[in-house]
């Protein structure tokens, strides 16, 4: 498997940029930029704007979030920031604060 | 699998990385790494960052140095230039080195105070040289020779007088990492002279001096 894994207890701050799937448990600071999907898992903390495909966020962002594919805002997800998708769904019991942009 | 942390192949981070897990970089790094736990670098990473960790295994190439509270282990195909510091330290057969190595139980003491400052350092180089630093690490002996060989043709133009007798110095490749000021000046067109290298982004195309600059040392000249 050749994706990009940042556990719990890993700390980053500064710029992520990968073609690969990322899965975020730990801390991210800075900028992520992904050509795949990004997962931010439940426990994860993320300050950072992201740029990716598909997202799937259970964890705390705080940043703007661009996904080329659809954005799932999950139970126990808190995000602060504009969201631009062209999906998105938001799960009951997820925080969410912020501008959503569909391209309608 | 859950409990590994893995920079992917095709992953790029420039920054600093700081934790207590484990974590296992086959992408590339520019900046600091520091971690309490152990630290793989596989065959296809590529650092250009200052390592620091409890145990540290490497695979790939790495520039900057390297330093750990328990072990160091280069394994076959591991590519260094930089200090290496560690209680123990083993290189294997296949591993290329180009620094300072220390070991004993003075090396696990010393990074500690040497780390910090150089960890500052670090992702201010990393912005002004970024590109030559990682392209480096691939390989170092080539980037070596044709700053020397480079000299007469590119650099006597292009550089300042004052870091003319600063290239002469024995070990010009593990310098820009925690480098001062000459540091950048030199690789880059040293880089420049020697062409693109083969691995990683492509040579600087940064001016080494500032408009201007060429033509007062042409007049001095």
């Amino acid at each position: 498997m050749a994706s990009t894994i940042i556990g719990a207890g890993i700390t980053i701050e500064g710029e992520i940029t990968t073609d690969d799937e990322v899965v975020v448990q730990g801390t991210v600071r800075g900028k992520l930029t992904a050509k795949d999907a990004v997962t931010i898992e439940s426990g994860a903390v993320v300050e950072a704007d992201i740029v990716g495909g598909p997202l799937a966020v259970a964890g705390s962002v705080t940043g703007n979030i661009h996904s080329s594919d659809r954005v799932d805002l999950q139970p126990g997800a808190r995000v602060v920031g504009n969201v631009k998708a062209t999906r998105i769904t938001i799960a009951d019991g997820a925080q969410f604060k912020g501008n959503v942009d569909m391209d309608v | 699998m859950a409990e590994t942390n893995i920079i992917g192949r095709s992953s790029h981070i420039r920054g600093r990385i700081t934790g207590t897990a484990d974590l296992e970089i086959a992408g590339l790094v520019e900046g600091t790494v520091e971690i309490s736990g152990e630290l793989v670098v596989a065959a296809e990473g590529r650092i250009a960052a200052n390592l620091n960790a409890r145990r540290l295994v490497v695979r790939g190439a790495v520039k900057g140095d390297l330093s750990a509270t328990e072990a160091i282990v280069l394994e076959e195909g591991a590519r260094v230039v930089g200090d290496v510091r560690a209680p123990r330290i083993a290189i294997a057969p296949g591993a290329l080195l180009r620094g300072y190595v220390q070991t004993g139980q003075q090396a696990a003491a010393a990074p500690r105070a040497k780390a910090q400052p150089a960890a500052a350092a670090a992702p201010r180089t990393t912005n002004n040289v970024r590109p030559t630093a990682a392209a480096a690490p691939a390989r170092p002996a080539p980037a070596a020779s044709t700053a020397a060989t480079a000299r007469p043709a590119a650099a006597q133009a292009a550089a300042p007088s004052r870091s003319t007798p600063a290239r002469t110095a024995p070990a010009p490749a593990p310098a820009p990492v925690s480098s001062n000021h000459t540091g950048p000046a030199r690789t880059t067109s040293g880089n420049a002279g020697g062409g693109g290298a083969k691995a990683g982004p492509p040579a600087p195309t940064v001016p080494v001096l500032k408009k201007g600059a060429r033509g007062t040392l042409q007049k001095r000249r």
